[in-house]
């Protein structure tokens, strides 16, 4: 696609190891029959926004207030995101809760998303057994919540994607084949995503040599990505997370796809995007980074000034230099707001100040002579005079004391206090909470980690003042436990995160859907492999039969067999229908008449229908299934009378669909023995009555 | 008072429901429509604050004239101050979502006009001494404001009758602009331009039916809307040449006029135009070349100019500077301004709908479009 910059020539230590991707997911889609339905008008666009991010990234400041209501220029980002969501679309977002969640179901429902007249209904799922992502969509399938398509976000999304055409080429594809996979966000033409791999400061990667064997012409190899973890999902997503209990996060789902592609025939595309803006907050530094990015308008509209929110409090204006002030803001003499500042409102800033780069939330009182560079104040913080703080978050209520430094990368959590006269050196973090609370916490995966009872703890233990100064208050958080890690990271992504989501990985370029899939595998197995495979799906059938096995078990033993031969997809189909029609004239033996084998035929069919459904997903499954049966009414002349009725068993037991059939009956180009096989009376009568059919629902939809 | 049921803010719940039982009895399915109507605001508030794919003026003056009429036709009043009290709430709320679309406020302030005439017309007093407020009659009139607060049935009716007339003079604003084209174009003149607008491309195409010229075509980068505009002008087989815009000073030497389209004409005279003008007026006034200004009436604004009101819109500089440039971003700052201020000083004439206009006659014009109260909504 035009879209896809020429990635991969650049170093990569410039770049920001794009993270994840973007996509994903999949389902087969069971082929519906749609005969006689009249085409519904398309369902509303759903959304399903995971308010919890399942990690402790943000600890400690995540203890006082989950991550999705964090403040980003004075704007929760769940608000971000949900007003991504309604610009795209979607009229019905499901928000899921887990840590805190009347914390933010109290402020969704003071938000504009919760007036009548919104046009994207907000409903709250809460529980607190959710552990991660995979519960999440185990439920939503769990409580059928999603029809159609749906897009799948977490609550630290912000971003001003149009994602219209990445959905319209996601529905077209779903069209094109009807069992479907699932575009992570955004991704470029038709690419599909074949290996994926976070790099995670990795500098060598292995990518398995059967990605450059196989027929697709070009593979990708893309490193300078960002995910952005939107993601557009088929229904069927949610069940496969249902079908396996031990995919957790995203990462895995998308590993698992990737792995299983052949098995359940689903795909992840992606889709770059260079244009717009999006960004996943998944640490303090990309935190700031969108922080500035927002009071740079990179992501207008969402700008301060446009209070999309529609809150009183946040109306801002926006003078030069991108300086935004609320309402009520007052500024002592000679302090000077030098660029990229954002002031909430109500607060009050002494004299002499030099601030630039910063963002400060409301009711905020600051002393004279205090220098913020970089800094990220919330609400309600006191700066006394004198201060210094360089790239440094406050959180709410914090207290700085007199001549105070903060050097970069501070953390103060809610309500600490500070000084006076104290530096606090590069990357100190100090909460209220003390750091060793956790170690006796079992349970990593939520934000939550049982706050409340270690209350009591806390009053045990005195405040270090060598730490937090005199009059301080708060616990010194050992800086180079996993923050760390997580800021080595972060340092990487820090500026050089695109704009655009999606994975890092290969993606090959151009694959066009449905056509080039029975090529490229078709060469892979040897024709050995294929006759022992017929006779072991046989002789499973066989048994299956005679021991009465049901066919989940019988799909479970096939599938193995297919693995253990390594036979594609299109071989798997074209073997299976060819045993089942050849099973009835075994136990015939010599005895062939039409008549006699339709009728064994048919009972056989009944029983394995599920085994057929579960093959059987794209049109050219279909087409290859038919192949099989005409190859099979070839070499048994005798048989040919009862094709017709073959296929109206097949037609009848929704296992091909009626426009698969149109189409291989006009099939060109077959041989003189496939013509001779469609002057079949009766097999035209089955396509009239076929075609018939399809007019009458057709002209049943006008009405 | 007269807030939507429920629409805006918590103080007009209350209020909405009590209203809502009342009303339930003598006609139902009002506050349905209510609500709908609640929506139809909401969601053009919301598309102007997304204002991403630049919406014609005459687009946005038709949508909030139409949704104005609905606010009159469905909302809750019984007097024309009620109405009026209406129509400025949600005329506010509108003008908010997006300053820079000056046209919403102007047909609010139209509307708010249209009101004050028809209850006055219904009040028994002529419509000439409204217009003229003499030194002689602000002297000897004692309480000139009026209280609007006798009910008049038949308001609502005239009123929408009077919005209809509004609109079919909107549908023909570009032709009358268009059809003055003959007096200010001559033959084998060259005219230059900025950007694209609409009214401008009728302007041109309606001369070059008689008569040949050259037209030069500032690209006004980043967007580019000029290639959109030579592309169209020359399909009409005009010469048309393109060129950046750092050549402007450059080429003006060789230029007879130039012909300009507008965002917004502001009470003094000046423009708000899209960035770039500013440069091409100056150089315009250089080189004494005649500075004309196409735009339609409802683009006059009773707005001053000034730094507060942020008549200035900034989108993301990603047309400047690519997000992909990672690394520099962080050391620089990029700014996209989408709109120049053109000092009244620096133009020749206005070419509106009713005919040709020096930039010191604005005001004049402004004082017959709305009434001096509207000024400030």
């Amino acid at each position: 696609g035009p879209c896809e910059g020429p990635a991969p020539t650049a170093p990569p230590e410039e770049r920001p190891f794009g993270t994840g991707g973007p996509a994903a997911g999949g389902g087969g889609a069971g082929l519906g029959r749609r005969r006689g339905a009249p085409e519904e008008p398309p369902p509303p666009l759903q959304a399903v926004l995971v308010a919890d991010s399942f990690n402790r990234r943000f600890f400690p400041i995540s203890k006082d207030r989950p991550r999705a209501l964090l403040p980003m220029a004075n704007v929760a980002m769940i608000d971000y995101t949900l007003e991504f969501l309604t610009a795209t679309g979607v009229e019905e977002t499901f928000v899921f809760c887990c840590w805190k969640s009347a914390e933010i179901k109290e402020h969704l429902q003071k938000s504009k998303w919760c007036r009548h007249t919104s046009p994207n209904t907000v409903r709250f799922v809460t529980s607190d057994l959710y552990r991660s992502l995979g519960d999440v969509l185990r439920d939503v399938d769990a409580k059928s919540l999603v029809r159609s398509d749906f897009i799948l976000v977490t609550g630290d999304v912000v971003s001003n994607f149009n994602i219209s055409k990445a959905l319209e080429e996601h529905k077209l594809r779903r069209k094109m084949e009807k069992n479907d996979d699932i575009v992570i966000a955004m991704d470029s033409a038709t690419s599909r995503v074949l290996h994926y791999q976070r790099t995670q400061g990795l500098k060598r990667f292995r990518f398995p040599m059967s990605l450059f064997q196989n027929s697709i012409e070009n593979v990708e190899v893309r490193h300078d990505l960002l995910d952005c973890h939107i993601s557009i999902c088929s229904p069927q997503v949610a069940e496969l997370f249902t079908d396996n209990f031990d995919y957790q996060t995203r990462d895995d789902f998308v590993r698992g796809l990737l792995v299983n592609e052949e098995v359940l025939g689903n795909q992840i595309h992606m889709h770059v995007t260079t244009e717009e803006y999006g960004a996943h907050i998944c640490n303090l530094l990309m935190y700031e980074a969108v922080c500035s990015d927002i009071i740079r308008r990179w992501v207008y509209p969402l700008t301060p000034e446009m209070n999309f929110t529609d809150d009183k409090n946040q109306s801002y204006t926006h003078s030069k230099h991108n300086i935004y002030r609320g309402v009520d803001v007052s500024l002592g003499h000679g302090s000077v707001l030098q660029e990229n500042v954002l002031i909430g409102q109500g607060t009050v800033i002494g004299s002499n100040c030099s601030i630039t780069n910063s963002i400060i939330g409301q009711n905020c009182r600051i002393g004279d002579k205090v220098i913020l560079d970089g800094a990220f104040l919330w609400d309600r913080v006191h700066i006394a005079d004198n201060v210094e703080i360089c790239h440094s978050v406050i959180c709410d209520e914090a207290e700085v004391k007199e001549k105070v430094k903060l050097k970069p990368r501070c953390v103060l959590s809610s309500q600490v206090v500070v000084g006076p006269g104290i530096t606090l050196s590069e990357g100190t973090v100090i909460s209220l909470h003390p750091p060793d609370e956790e170690e006796d916490d079992d349970d990593q995966f939520s934000d939550d980690s049982g706050v409340n009872k270690q209350e009591s703890k806390v009053k045990l233990k005195g405040y270090n003042k060598k730490d937090v100064g005199s009059e301080g208050r708060g616990y010194l958080w050992k800086a180079n436990d996993k923050n760390e890690e997580d800021e080595e990271e972060q340092r990487q992504s820090l500026w050089g995160e695109e704009k655009f989501s999606v994975e890092e990985s290969e993606s090959d370029s151009d694959l066009s859907m449905g056509s080039e899939e029975p090529d490229s595998r078709a060469a892979s197995p040897q024709l050995d492999d294929i006759k022992v495979f017929q006779n072991e799906v046989l002789g499973t059938l066989q048994r299956g039969e005679e021991e009465n096995i049901s066919c989940d078990n019988l799909v479970l033993e096939i599938n193995s067999l297919k693995y253990a031969y390594n036979i594609g997809l299109k071989e798997m189909m074209q073997v299976l229908s060819k045993v089942i029609l050849e099973f009835p004239l075994q136990q015939l033996d010599a005895n062939l008449d039409s008549q006699n084998y339709f009728s064994a035929l048919v009972p056989l069919l009944k029983n394995w229908t599920p085994l057929f459904k579960n093959y059987i997903k794209r049109a050219s499954d279909h087409l290859n299934a038919l192949f099989a049966i005409e190859e099979f009414f070839l070499e048994h002349e005798s048989l040919c009378t009862s094709i017709a009725k073959v296929l109206m068993t097949f037609y009848q037991l929704e296992i091909l669909e009626e426009d698969v059939i149109l189409n291989w009956f006009s099939l060109r180009d077959t041989s003189d023995k496939g013509r001779q096989l469609r002057k079949n009376q009766r097999l035209q009568k089955f396509i009239q009555w076929l075609e018939e059919a399809e007019e009458e629902s057709s002209d049943g939809d006008q009405d | 008072m007269g807030k939507r049921g429920g629409g805006s803010g918590s103080g007009a719940s209350g209020y909405g429901a009590q209203w809502g039982r009342s009303a339930a009895a003598t006609m139902p399915g009002a506050a349905e429509r209510g609500s709908e109507l609640s929506e139809q605001i909401e969601a053009f508030v919301a598309r102007l604050r997304g204002g991403g794919e630049r919406p014609r003026s005459e687009d946005t003056a038709r949508q909030t004239l139409s949704l104005l009429r609905k606010i009159i036709a469905h909302g809750r009043w019984s007097r024309a101050g009620e109405l009026m009290d209406l129509i400025r709430t949600e005329g506010q709320r509108m003008t908010a979502a997006q300053p820079s679309e000056t046209t919403v406020g102007n047909m609010v302030r139209r509307v708010l006009k249209v009101i004050r005439e028809e209850y006055g017309r219904l009040h028994g007093r002529s419509e000439e001494s409204d217009q003229q407020e003499s030194l002689h009659k602000l002297l000897t009139s004692g309480g000139l404001s009026e209280d609007f607060n006798t009910p008049y049935p038949p308001l609502k009716a005239n009123v929408i009758e009077a919005i209809n007339e509004l609109l079919v003079e909107l549908e023909g604003t570009t032709e009358n602009i268009a059809m003055q084209a003959l007096e200010h174009i001559h033959s084998n003149e060259v005219i230059m331009t900025i950007g694209y607008s609409r009214t401008v491309e009728a302007f041109l195409k309606e001369a070059a039916r008689k008569r040949k010229f050259q037209v030069i075509v500032a690209e006004c980068a980043p967007f580019c809307q000029g290639h959109e505009m030579a592309v169209r002008l020359s399909k009409e087989n005009i010469e048309t040449t393109v060129m950046s815009d750092a050549a402007i000073f450059a080429v003006m030497s060789r230029v007879n006029k130039v012909i300009i389209g507008t965002k917004t004409i502001l009470a003094n005279g000046a423009l708000i135009a899209v960035s770039g003008t500013h440069t091409l007026a100056l150089a315009a006034k250089h080189h004494s070349t005649p500075l004309i200004v196409c735009a339609p009436m409802f683009k006059l604004s009773p707005q001053f100019p000034n730094e507060e009101d942020s008549f200035h819109k900034f989108v993301s500089p990603q047309e400047v500077l690519p997000f992909t440039e990672g690394e520099i971003l962080a050391k620089i700052n990029v700014h996209c301004p989408v709109f120049d201020y053109v000092p009244p000083e620096l133009i020749t004439l206005f070419i509106s709908n009713i005919g040709g206009n020096a930039p010191s006659y604005i005001y004049r014009l402004m004082s017959e479009l709305y009434h001096p109260d509207d000024y400030e909504l």
